[in-house]
């Protein structure tokens, strides 16, 4: 018997007994869709924890500080930078030629002198202040470690937009769920020239209104701006055009105050940091404490799909148990499978493909119930994290999950089929005539 | 029309006992029997004395315990599970007392299954079923499963299934046990036209001594023997 006929077969004695193979499947999808529901949330859990290690920023991602390295810190995950180092091209080249480097970010910062109209929670007026002003290419800030969490992103190449952090909420006496207020606000900005009238020396101001569209965590580098590279480079730009600005301003000789580079995977983090140290910077990357949680979550997810595995063992079990009483019942009807010239071999085939197809079919549905539950779970949480003000989850169904679901709902039913598809092949035909 | 004509059956001193908790009866002891190639011959006896057990034997559902048994050339005590299966598929076809049709196929799938399982193949064994069913009178009902059939039509469909592989040899066993008058008399009809229809040996099994009488000879189980016998 071709294996086309078996499975027609089965199949067709699936449906003939549908109150039995309901059951009987209704159990595996039971088992399937709780495997599945808690690996597609410990899934979206450990993704959703690494992003918020990363701080939205990818995982592989490592800081290059302007700075050489401290050979007693390199093995940090936020290592202390030794003496200042220029960051140019010529370095930022170099390590984009690194192998194992996908992407390289320029960062750059420059101290601006702001001022607010915004009054603190006491009502009295801001004092103007200084404070750092971080520019990156926007178009590239999913790859760095910057989250939204509020309003939008300056327009790329804007020089009228910014983002503040929350450090300029603090400043305002403002905490997190306040970040719509400060939303549209204008402020002023300069950037300071030193210039000489050839006996003194004064600064003056290069003034800019800028208006804040949101608000991010970000820890491209420090400073509670974020802005375009074009607003920080003019800035850089009109303070280096005054006359020995450097000692008067205090101002960054390095052309990239850092680098953020990407790595090529997490496993990569650890080797493309050696050799950036060994061309000659400082680095940081959250590889260690990445690591930890990694193995924590893992853990997590090995609990969870032993709970569900031991879910598709007892289902399984109940395939073995409904398939022995089938072939308990049908043991004329086997007789006359093997009367009419099926070798062992055949009935074994017929009654393995009847329990895999059991496997099968609750492989499927519980595939899709467990991602519906996964989904109403989802739905909760991001309910949860709205009113939070918090950004939501997205849950992503693994493929492995799928097709682990199904394939191994459907090895674990051959697995559960076999015993009762030997008996069933060692019935003697002579139950054709003296069998029930 | 087969052109080979029926297997010949040669039994000598056969004999078979079943073993139980109570103890070990003697069904069938030292019997022996001979039909010729293309013969119609019918098995009759009270119940229990070893008749279904006999055609059993003759149809390789098991293997005989003692003597030798020899269909259209090939000692059956020789061979094992699987040359029994082979011996089945290629030389045997069985008509049951409960038909013993698969209820999850239609009537056209029942007798195709005999043909697959002797690997033919879709199309082969399609117009097969369908000129089988044709020559029991069913062709309108091929898509019907047995449910939907009466106790004629499924045995007639069963008559059909055995003979999907052309057999040398049919062996009914109470065909008509289960049948009202005027199916008794359609089925038996139908058996009776095999040997010459379809060329091969019958061997029915009845209780019913009109049935009997229609046979080219007959045979009484008796004491674990067979004897000739004239009804």
């Amino acid at each position: 018997m071709s294996w086309r006929d078996a499975i027609t077969l089965a199949v067709r004695t699936v449906r003939r007994r549908p109150g039995r193979a309901l059951l009987t499947v209704l159990a595996v999808t039971l088992a399937a869709a709780l495997l599945t529901a808690l690996l597609t949330i410990s899934t979206t859990a450990e993704t959703r924890v690494l992003d918020q290690l990363s701080s939205g920023g990818p995982l592989a991602g490592i800081k290059v500080a302007a700075a050489e390295p401290d050979p007693g810190q390199v093995d940090q995950d936020d290592a202390q930078p030794g003496a200042p180092k220029n960051l140019d091209d010529a370095a930022r080249q170099e390590i984009t030629d690194l192998p194992d480097v996908r992407e390289v970010i320029p960062i750059v910062s420059t101290r601006m002198f702001v001022i607010t109209p915004a009054r603190d929670k006491d009502g009295h007026r801001i004092d103007p202040f200084q404070e750092d002003v971080v520019g990156v290419d926007l178009d590239k800030i999913n790859q760095l470690p910057i989250t939204l969490t509020a309003g939008r992103l300056p327009v790329t190449g804007s020089t009228s937009e910014v983002a503040v952090t929350q450090g300029y909420l603090e400043r305002l006496g403002l905490g997190r769920l306040d970040a719509p207020q400060v939303l549209g606000t204008q402020l002023a900005m300069a950037s300071g020239q030193v210039v000489s009238n050839g006996e003194t020396n004064r600064v003056r101001g290069r003034w800019t209104k800028v208006t804040i569209v949101g608000v991010v965590a970000q820890e491209a580098s420090n400073g509670q701006f974020l802005a375009s590279t074009e607003t920080v480079q003019q800035a850089r730009d009109w303070a280096a055009a005054g006359v020995d600005a450097s000692s008067a301003l205090d101002l960054p000789t390095s052309p990239y105050t850092g680098l953020f580079v990407v790595a090529r995977g997490i496993d990569n983090v650890s080797k493309v940091r050696a050799q950036i140290t060994a061309i000659g910077y400082s680095t940081a990357a959250p590889e260690n404490l990445l690591a930890s949680v990694r193995r924590y979550l893992r853990v997590v997810e090995i609990v969870l799909s032993a709970v569900g595995i031991i879910a598709l063992v007892v289902a399984a079990l109940g395939i073995s148990n409904a398939m022995l009483a089938a072939v308990r019942e049908r043991r004329r009807e086997i007789g006359v499978l093997k009367a009419i010239g099926a070798r062992d071999r055949d009935v074994y085939r017929v009654f393995l493909v009847e329990a895999g197809t059991l496997g099968f079919l609750g492989g499927v549905f519980g595939t899709a119930l467990g991602w519906l539950i996964a989904a109403m779970v989802g739905r909760v949480v991001n309910g949860y994290l709205a009113a939070q003000r918090l950004v939501g989850v997205q849950l992503t169904l693994p493929w492995m999950v799928v097709v682990g679901g199904i394939v191994g709902s459907t090895l674990l039913a051959l697995v559960a089929g076999t015993l009762p598809a030997v008996r069933a092949a060692r019935l003697p035909a002579r139950e054709a005539v003296s069998g029930t | 029309m087969n052109p080979v004509p029926g297997a010949s059956i040669d039994v000598r001193q056969l004999s078979h006992r079943f073993s139980s908790r109570a103890g070990t009866v003697t069904v069938l002891d030292g019997l022996d029997l001979h039909v010729e190639s293309g013969g119609h011959v019918a098995l009759v006896g009270a119940s229990g004395v070893g008749k279904s057990t006999l055609l059993s034997v003759l149809g390789g559902l098991e293997a005989p315990q003692g003597g030798s048994v020899v269909v259209d050339g090939d000692d059956l005590s020789g061979l094992n599970r699987r040359e029994l299966a082979t011996f089945r598929r290629e030389t045997v076809g069985f008509v049951f007392q409960h038909f013993g049709l698969l209820e999850a196929l239609t009537a056209a799938e029942n007798v195709e299954l005999a043909s697959s399982l002797a690997g033919v193949g879709g199309p082969t064994r399609r117009e097969r079923a369908a000129e089988l069913l044709d020559a029991v009178g069913l062709g309108a009902r091929a898509r019907h499963r047995p449910v939907e059939l009466s106790g004629g039509e499924r045995q007639r469909v069963a008559i059909a299934r055995a003979l999907a592989n052309r057999p040398r040899l049919v062996l009914a066993d109470e065909p008509t046990g289960n049948l009202d008058d005027d199916s008794t008399r359609l089925v038996v009809d139908l058996l009776e036209s095999l040997p010459a229809d379809h060329g091969c040996t019958l061997v029915v099994v009845t209780h019913d001594a009109s049935i009997a009488r229609r046979a080219e000879r007959c045979y009484r189980l008796e004491s674990g023997r067979a004897h000739e016998s004239v009804l």
